[in-house]
């Protein structure tokens, strides 16, 4: 990555090139980058500016933990929207239930995703891609229902959880509650994105996950467990949505089935992650962000959700069709204006009838 | 007793209607290698195609049903070039971003009816199929049910005789053996994936316009449908089309006696646990038929 | 003073009413260059599969190094030092030649794996290309790559399906002399290949299958000679030699 030259705006490229060395300096842009995330609260941002950072920030987070099993495994997870409803739901169980403070709670939700996501795993990884993506989708659906009818989980009427930071676990200074929810998100969803790039980018496990994913049979015949590294892919980004799910459950402080386990956050965690680039550590991050402000836009000037779910439903056949690369290829060149007009071309040979 | 025939009756009706919206998407599951996650989405905006004609002209909806049939028609044939071109292209993957694009149709269809609609139910307005057949010494069964069942036999058995007794049935099938042979027979690949596709759409939209006529028009209804096609290729076995009829009365059937003896409220968990659990347990359907999907 | 490596004792798989593998027995003695051939259709790579733990034999037993690997997974026989290639070369597409060794689950022995990678390059003398991508090589450099890839494991015994296919004559010389030169090192090579030149020059003992059966083993010049083994490839009436060349 660090080598692709003119990939960028020259105004950019001045920022983060370094002369004497041989790329971009990228240290130094993500550098700027963290001082910014971490001072924000401090630079004037108020309760909605903050409100607007923490989703984007989760979805990143969840986009990148999709990212980990569909992207880099090649694995359509269509169900992963029920960890996050699980760790929700753990969550909020613990709090209410067992008067357990949130950090501890946490901790259960990813032990529960855990726990879930092998006991699933190991037998739904066995089947082949596309069955294994209805499989998902109806235990995802199955949780759902479950979640409805269950005492536990309140049922229709849903969870509500303590609103105030005495429920965290550690005493605080008295600062306003979105400041604390902020950095909360922030550790959470910058843990994912540096353990997944740490894990799959510079790791021997992440070759070892390509590989995989490129080609099983070779992957097994060179003394990869293929079984074993998808199961461990699985539950690691399963986990990572848990515990994002629980986060998310003590900023929202109302768990309610249709909401943390609709199908819509599984399909945004897709989309994200396919409109910024699948299997990249950038795709996500750019996916998660771009999609979710054109959420909260298309709220604020449509007034409504439901255009947003068409337009969600119209980038996918793009990406899908034009772009497979996602953003990421537009950027890095991998896609280019030829790729699309020979794509647009052999399209239009589709609807060749005679 | 009167009440077990009775539901079972209703059961076997409501099996009909699922067969008609299984087996077309079993078809092109054969003929793409695409699972079509729009399956449902289909049978929603097809019941609100329904709805929309048949108050619009002032009809019974049951006279709008052909209109409905040749409109998704028309639009299936247009919709399958982009799937052909996915599966097709150069992409890691090809099967599954196919996959993933009829995901993307199926959002499109949803968002774009919840917002020209709003998120209410709408009545499929029909005259004639409303009141009771009463059946001595069994019951009275819903003219609409009636109907409905009898239109799914008889689309099924139409479609099942241009597929096994046409021509044009026949390219559709042999694309289905093998696409490439099926190329070098010089059959045009292109129009009869169409063809296929666009009779998928058409039956699955018409069996919307039935099931709306039933239950009303939902834009949140798709999904259902979605598990109910799933449901019934996995429990067929997957790509084996004559497993759908004993797969589609099953789930009518089963549908209709766990409503009236057990509890109308677990029916979705009940359904979606059982796709996930035949998935594992019987990979090649109940009937053993199928092809193997791990 | 001749070791076995690799034992087989009446190996056999089926497909349905296709027997693929018919009771095979066959014995590699380590440090040999192994030649297999046959028909298309003869069961060679059924017998890769089997060997590798691809497929399960139906019956028989595969001893491997003393130990019986019949019911292995291919991961754990790969990482016991029986490796293979196979006859569509298979890279890692999308990642550098050196992550595709990297990506490869070598045995604790090798303690540095950059250190093995970079050495195994330098061996193949494909060092140069280390960074460059594995989807963008030509198909002999992907040949390289593949035998680099198993090299990672520091293997006994490698199975080769077919090294020689597709590949220009300068490369092919080159692959075969690493072989060559592997071999004189101490590993054992089992290699299918339908270039009767090749088996020729490179392989100690040549195993004829046909329909499934082991039908002769013996020095090149014996199976060739072997009426069966004529049989089997050409029919009656034909001459072997005529028709190779």
């Amino acid at each position: 990555m660090s080598k692709r030259e003119g990939s960028l705006p020259p105004r950019l490229e001045s920022i983060v090139y370094t002369a004497d060395g041989d790329g971009y300096d990228w240290r130094l842009a993500w550098g700027i980058v963290a001082v910014l995330l971490v001072a924000i609260p401090w630079l004037g941002a108020g309760t909605f500016e903050l409100r607007i950072l923490i989703g984007v920030l989760m979805w990143i987070g969840l986009a990148q933990s999709w990212n980990m099993i569909g992207g880099y495994a090649g694995y359509l997870d269509f169900g992963h929207g029920a960890y996050f409803g699980i760790g929700a739901f753990v969550t909020g169980i613990a709090m209410v239930s067992l008067s357990l403070p949130f950090l501890p709670a946490l901790v259960l939700a990813g032990i529960f995703g855990a726990v879930f996501a092998y006991a699933i795993g190991v037998p739904t990884l066995r089947l082949k891609g596309a069955y294994f993506a209805i499989a998902t989708w109806a235990f995802a659906e199955a949780m759902r229902q479950l979640a409805l009818l269950l005492d536990i989980t309140g049922g229709t009427s849903g969870l509500t959880l303590p609103s105030t930071m005495a429920a965290f676990g550690i005493p605080l200074p008295d600062l306003p509650r979105v400041i604390y929810l902020y950095y909360i998100m922030l550790v959470l969803s910058v843990g994912v994105v540096v353990l997944t790039y740490v894990l799959f980018e510079h790791h021997e496990f992440g070759y070892k996950v390509k590989a995989v994913r490129d080609n099983e049979d070779a992957a097994e015949s060179l003394g990869i467990d293929a079984t074993r590294i998808k199961r461990q892919v699985y539950v690691l980004s399963c986990t990572t949505a848990a515990v994002l799910g629980g986060a998310y459950a003590f900023y929202i402080t109302f768990v309610h089935p249709q909401e943390v386990l609709d199908s819509m956050i599984t399909a945004q965690m897709v989309i994200m992650a396919l409109v910024g680039g699948l299997g990249t550590i950038l795709g996500p991050i750019i996916g998660g962000a771009l999609i979710f402000l054109l959420d909260r836009l298309s709220a604020l000037y449509f007034g409504s959700d439901t255009m947003y779910i068409s337009l969600m439903g119209l980038l996918i056949m793009l990406v899908v069709l034009f772009a497979p690369d996602g953003i990421v290829g537009l950027l890095t060149g991998e896609t280019d204006a030829s790729d699309i007009r020979s794509n647009l071309n052999s399209l239009l040979e589709k609807f060749k009838f005679q | 007793m009167d009440l077990f025939i009775q539901t079972l009756i209703n059961g076997l009706l409501l099996g009909g209607i699922y067969i008609s919206v299984g087996i077309g998407f079993a078809l092109v599951f054969g003929v793409l290698e695409v699972i079509d996650f729009a399956v449902g989405e289909y049978v929603m905006v097809g019941a609100f195609a329904g709805s929309v004609l048949a108050a619009g002209l002032g009809i019974d909806a049951l006279f709008v049903v052909p209109l409905v049939f040749v409109a998704f028609y028309a639009i299936g044939f247009f919709v399958q070039p982009f799937l052909h071109h996915v599966t097709t292209s150069n992409v890691p993957m090809p099967i599954l971003m196919a996959l993933v694009f009829t995901f993307g149709v199926a959002f499109f269809a949803r968002g774009g009816i919840l917002t020209t609609f709003g998120p209410n139910t709408r009545e499929v307005p029909t005259s004639i199929a409303t009141g009771g057949v009463t059946v001595s010494a069994i019951g009275t069964f819903p003219v609409a049910r009636v109907l409905t069942g009898i239109f799914g036999i008889v689309a099924v058995a139409a479609f099942l005789y241009y597929l096994y007794n046409t021509k044009g049935g026949l390219a559709i099938r042999a694309i289905a053996e093998d696409r490439t042979d099926a190329r070098l027979m010089g059959i045009n690949i292109a129009r009869y994936q169409s063809v296929a596709y666009g009779m998928y759409a058409g039956l699955t939209a018409t069996a919307g316009v039935f099931i709306g006529i039933i239950f009303a028009a939902d834009p949140g209804m798709g999904m259902q449908y979605t598990a109910f096609a799933f449901f019934m290729v996995v429990l067929a076995g997957m790509g084996y089309l004559p497993g759908i009829i004993v797969s589609g009365l099953v789930l009518g059937v089963a549908q209709a006696m766990f409503s009236t003896y057990v509890s109308g409220a677990w029916v979705f968990f009940v359904l979606f646990a059982l796709v996930y659990v035949v998935l594992l347990v019987s990979p090649q359907g109940i009937l053993g038929r199928g092809e193997p999907v791990s | 003073m001749t070791e076995t490596v690799l034992e087989t004792t009446n190996l056999t798989k089926r497909f349905g009413a296709l027997t693929a593998n018919d009771d095979i027995s066959l014995s590699v003695d380590r440090g040999e260059i192994r030649g297999i051939i046959g028909p298309n259709g003869s069961g060679k790579t059924t017998l890769f599969n089997n060997l590798t733990g691809f497929y399960t034999p139906d019956e028989g037993s595969i001893v491997f190094d003393g130990t019986d690997i019949t019911e292995w997974e291919p991961h754990r026989i790969a990482r016991a030092g029986m490796a293979r290639t196979f006859q569509i070369v298979s890279p890692f597409r999308n990642m550098t030649v050196t992550q595709n060794l990297l990506a490869v689950e070598a045995p604790d022995s090798i303690e540095d794996k950059h250190a093995r990678a970079r050495e195994i390059l330098e061996f193949l003398e494909i060092d140069h290309i280390a960074d460059n991508e594995a989807r963008g090589m030509s198909g002999g450099q992907q040949k390289l790559l593949e035998l680099a890839r198993v090299l990672m494991l520091d293997p006994d015994c490698i199975l080769l399906d077919e090294p020689s296919a597709g590949v220009n004559p300068a490369l092919e010389k080159r692959i075969l002399d690493h072989i060559q030169e592997l071999n004189d090192d101490g590993t054992t090579f089992i290699m299918v290949e339908h270039d009767m030149d090749v088996m020729r020059t490179i392989a100690d003992t040549v195993t004829v299958l046909d329909q499934g059966q082991l039908i002769a083993e013996g020095s090149f010049d014996e199976v060739t000679g072997n009426d069966r083994v004529r049989e089997a490839y050409l029919g009656r009436e034909v001459d072997l030699e005529e028709v190779l060349g």
